[in-house]
């Protein structure tokens, strides 16, 4: 590491079967993003990886050449970000950006693309799509357009698509629609998925297994089933206790009270312990080791256990 | 795209009226057809009876209209000092000019966009610093001391280049001659082009490094890393169209101050082009001159624009030809 | 009061980033040593340039003390009429920092009442001004500058010209180059007024002007400033390259630029130092007013308008 960096992720570990459906979840600036995008080499500039290794199909990521990593970006791993109106080329016609990326990755014939491309936009349903190939991506509205980044994700048939907080900026009407049809396709694939969020709820109707993060550290890890229903880490808590569906109807929503801290200040021991309603004087010193409670890993001096 | 082009026109045909009211008024101000025809001997009874007989006593609006008509027919007037149509004495004039941009254009396009696009790319290359360094340097040298010194060094320390006039020329077809066919030709073009283009060239590559490195921070410039896509099919595809809108728009802008460093290029080095010819005029109160003069420039700075404004719609898929200056969106 | 300031300036963010930066510090230290010299010029300057008494005709183009032939008495040597050009550059250059200063006051003054009633007003106010702006910019300042002068100095003949020459050429540049400020200015109202203090004050029932003048304008001082840098240097060459075609400050008065014109013919005969040592001097000037704007603009970092 050199001088003066700041760290955001540290001692991240965690691993994704063939076909499983990871969930990635905690507030902003918790460092799932980063995370998200470390794994194909694609923080933004000046961050860069220190240390670590990714491991996919028994290569070290970390390690690649930009010519290895482009043969695995798009075409094992594919990317849906967050802002579909911020994703698209605007200069390029939804056809020009869905088949480069066949042609990047196959020997195909301009024809050929071109009717996978049309394929792959009936298959995320959007209507009409032989004459929606031919339009730019200010024609079409923000749900559209991330469908259209889902069907470019989607068009190589990787084994494993990252998506970032892909409904976040979307029409709250609109982000069940694109939720529904990732779980569809990822089912009908069998297509692994990590989902990046801050949403819990989202996490336990999408994912099998599920990671906690709280400033660039995981603190809880584990099946989802029973991160929902049985949080070991108070954080974990806090976050299902923000939830609008556990909250009383007419209540204030049950918030964890402070904010996320940034990178150059995050607090000595448990970096939660200043916001943790279950805070003992070993938090502001000592940093928490994991242990395993059933299903679960938790980094938590105060781990709560299934009674409380 | 047919009201896109109405609209750009009623837009052009306004700017056009506004120079004609303007061009008229320092006829009328400045120029005394009377003097030029008759001599003093005149007497002050004859005097009005001929003003009266030209219309020189008729109403501004009158005299402005007649002014119009024949400017429409291309009558502006005859030039005092050359007797012949001011309009034909400048079109004579005109190639010169139009070569010496487009020699600068061509210098301008051909180093500012590579050398932009390398220094967006490879910003830590010390190409990039040398080229951002010389660039800094560059727009604070002005149009006229680059010309003056490129002819201190090239003809007068070293005499590998000619420091003044065209050179030999050809004429191609109808009564263009170009310096651009002839050996001669060309290496008088050199120095005039380079000096032309000296102050452009760095603003250029300043701007398209600056647009450049913004868009290559896009959020649809990551995504296209994320397919998989090769380095050439990023930069040359994705970003660069995308860096070029904005310029195109400044390089709009910029055309009205191209023509304006040609008057300064063509008396550093004497070009016989329009330029030369103007401030000549100005010296000797050539009046229909000027006002020629201000019409074809006003005429060159409205039909350029309008190709920039049309070319921008084409190249740009987000601008609705048929509906111009529809905002950012 | 001004110890405190004072103070504040020292810890700032601001002087913290200038004292790292070699080449703004050098800038810095470049342009006060032309101001200094050039306002202080009748202390500094051997000769009065323009006591015609002194001049004699017989020391017409001495070159530079260092050179063959030069003269103890003319440090740069002297121009084609035999004034010492030491005492000259020091006298032009006063005539163009001071043309290149009013122009911008006068650009700033224009520029920023029009700005802040495009942006305040909006609607076909800021419409009709900003159609005006992109109009007038597209015909560039210089254009615009040059067919004036041409014309005014056609109409009232070079001697009432030569005579006016400064403040005909402060109200041109002034005049021509309003929309960089009204824009720029127009940008930062728009994104102000969308804050809330704005509405704040509005609801307390202050005056349009009030608000203006008191609560907007303070807030769009940096980029005011960054532009402001970059339009004296821009004015300074405007001024030269007018004087150069012989529509601004007579040879008898002269700037930089009629100065760099003077000795124009004189480089074929081999006397380089009349041009090209103005003309360095005048490089140097516009280099490092455009080398502090950039400090200026990529430590204030205003969101400056963009085309």
């Amino acid at each position: 590491m050199r001088k003066e960096d700041l760290v955001a992720l540290r001692d991240v570990s965690f691993t994704l079967d063939k076909g499983e459906r990871l969930g990635i979840v905690g507030e902003s600036g918790a460092g799932k993003s980063v995370a998200a995008f470390s794994i194909l080499n694609l923080i933004s500039k000046p961050g860069y990886i220190s240390g670590g290794e990714i491991r996919f199909d028994g290569k070290d990521l970390t390690r690649l050449s930009l010519q290895e990593m482009s043969e695995i970006r798009g075409n094992r791993i594919s990317m849906i970000f967050q802002d579909p109106m911020m994703t698209l080329n605007p200069v390029l016609t939804i056809g020009t950006q869905m088949t480069e990326a066949l042609h990047a990755h196959q020997q195909i014939s301009k024809e050929e693309a071109r009717q996978r491309a049309i394929d792959s936009l009936a298959e995320v349903h959007i209507p009409s799509a032989a004459t929606r190939i031919d339009q730019y991506p200010h024609e079409l509205s923000g749900g559209m357009r991330q469908r259209v980044v889902i069907a470019i994700a989607l068009i190589t048939k990787p084994p494993l698509i990252i998506a970032d907080e892909p409904t976040t900026a979307l029409d709250v009407t609109i982000q069940a629609e694109i939720m529904d049809l990732l779980m569809e396709l990822c089912n009908s694939s069998g297509v692994g998925l990590i989902l990046i969020t801050h949403d819990l709820g989202v996490i336990s109707q999408m994912t099998e297994r599920a990671i906690v993060m709280y400033a660039g550290r995981i603190v809880e890890e584990g099946d989802t089933k029973d991160i929902i229903n049985n949080a070991r880490h108070p954080y974990t808590h806090g976050l299902m206790g923000a939830l609008p569906q556990k909250t009383t109807p007419g209540q204030r929503l049950n918030q964890i009270k402070g904010g996320m801290p940034p990178l150059n200040e995050i607090p000595k021991g448990c970096a939660f312990n200043p916001r943790c309603p279950l805070v003992d004087d070993i938090c502001r010193t000592t940093r928490p080791d994991y242990t395993t409670m059933g299903s679960t890993r938790v980094a938590c001096h105060k781990a709560l256990s299934e009674e409380s | 795209m047919f009201a896109f082009f109405v609209r750009r026109l009623a837009q052009a045909a306004l700017v056009m009226f506004v120079i004609s009211v303007i061009a008229f008024s320092i006829q009328d101000n400045l120029g005394d057809p009377l003097r030029e025809m008759v001599g003093q001997s005149v007497s002050e009874e004859e005097r009005q009876a001929l003003r009266d007989k030209m219309g020189l006593n008729d109403p501004f609006f009158v005299q402005y209209w007649r002014f119009l008509k024949n400017a429409l027919q291309g009558d502006l007037g005859t030039s005092y000092f050359f007797k012949r149509p001011a309009v034909d004495v400048i079109l004579d004039k005109l190639p010169a000019t139009l070569e010496l941009v487009f020699g600068a254009s061509l210098i301008i396009i051909v180093f500012s966009v590579p050398i932009g696009v390398f220094a967006a790319i490879n910003p830590r290359h010390w190409f990039s610093k040398f080229a951002m360094a010389v660039s800094t340097v560059g727009i604070s040298i002005p149009v006229f001391l680059t010309a003056i010194m490129s002819i201190y060094i090239f003809s007068v320390e070293l005499g590998w280049l000619p420091s003044f006039g065209r050179g030999e020329t050809v004429e191609i077809f109808g009564g263009w001659t170009t310096g651009f066919l002839t050996w001669d030709g060309l290496v008088h073009l050199i120095l005039p082009c380079i000096a032309l283009s000296s102050i452009m060239l760095p603003l250029f590559i300043r701007l398209i490094r600056a647009e450049m490195l913004e868009v290559l921070e896009s959020e649809y410039v990551k995504f296209a890393w994320a397919k998989g896509l090769s380095p050439k099919r990023v930069w040359f595809v994705h970003a660069l169209k995308n860096t070029l809108l904005p310029v195109i728009t400044v390089g709009g802008v910029q055309i009205g101050t191209l023509i304006a460093f040609t008057i300064l290029t063509e008396t550093v080095f004497q070009w016989p082009g329009m330029g030369f010819l103007f401030l000549e005029a100005v010296n000797r109160v050539d009046t229909p001159l000027i006002i020629a003069y201000l019409i074809v420039v006003g005429l060159i700075f409205v039909v350029t624009n309008t190709i920039v404004d049309l070319v921008y719609g084409l190249v740009n898929p987000t601008v609705k030809l048929a509906r111009p200056h529809g905002g950012d969106g | 009061m001004v110890a405190v300031k004072w103070q504040q300036f020292m810890e700032s963010a601001f002087y913290h980033d200038f004292r790292r930066d070699k080449i703004a510090i050098t800038s810095f230290v470049i342009m006060c040593i032309y101001v200094v010299a050039c306002y202080a010029a009748p202390l500094i300057a051997p000769y009065n340039p323009y006591d015609p008494t002194i001049i004699d005709i017989m020391d017409s183009e001495i070159p530079p003390m260092w050179l063959d032939g030069g003269n103890s008495r003319f440090l740069l040597g002297t121009d084609a009429q035999g004034r010492d050009l030491f005492s000259t550059i020091l006298y032009g250059t006063r005539i163009s920092l001071t043309i290149g200063i009013c122009a911008v006051l006068l650009q700033g003054v224009l520029g920023i009442s029009l700005g802040l009633i495009s942006g305040y007003f909006g609607g076909r106010v800021d419409s009709f001004l900003m159609r005006l702006a992109d109009i007038q910019l597209s015909f560039s300042t210089l254009m615009v500058a040059i067919i004036f002068l041409a014309v005014f100095q056609a109409l009232f003949g070079t001697e009432l010209y030569e005579r006016l020459a400064i403040l005909m050429l402060i109200l041109v540049i002034g005049i021509a180059e309003w929309p960089q400020y009204a824009r720029t200015v127009r940008a930062s109202v728009l994104a102000e007024k969308k804050k809330e203090y704005v509405d704040a004050v509005r609801v307390v029932g202050l005056r349009p002007v009030r608000i203006m003048f008191r609560h907007i304008l303070p807030n769009t001082l940096s980029p005011i400033l960054v532009i402001s840098t970059v339009q004296v240097a821009n004015a300074i060459v405007s001024e030269a390259a007018l004087s150069f075609l012989g529509l601004g400050m007579p040879v008898s008065k002269p700037s930089l630029g009629s100065l760099i014109n003077s000795g124009f013919e004189f480089i074929f005969s081999g006397s380089w130092w009349i041009t090209i040592i103005p003309g360095i001097v005048l490089i140097v000037l516009v280099l490092v007013m455009n080398l502090l704007g950039d400090f200026l603009r990529d430590v204030l970092n205003p969101k400056l308008y963009k085309n």
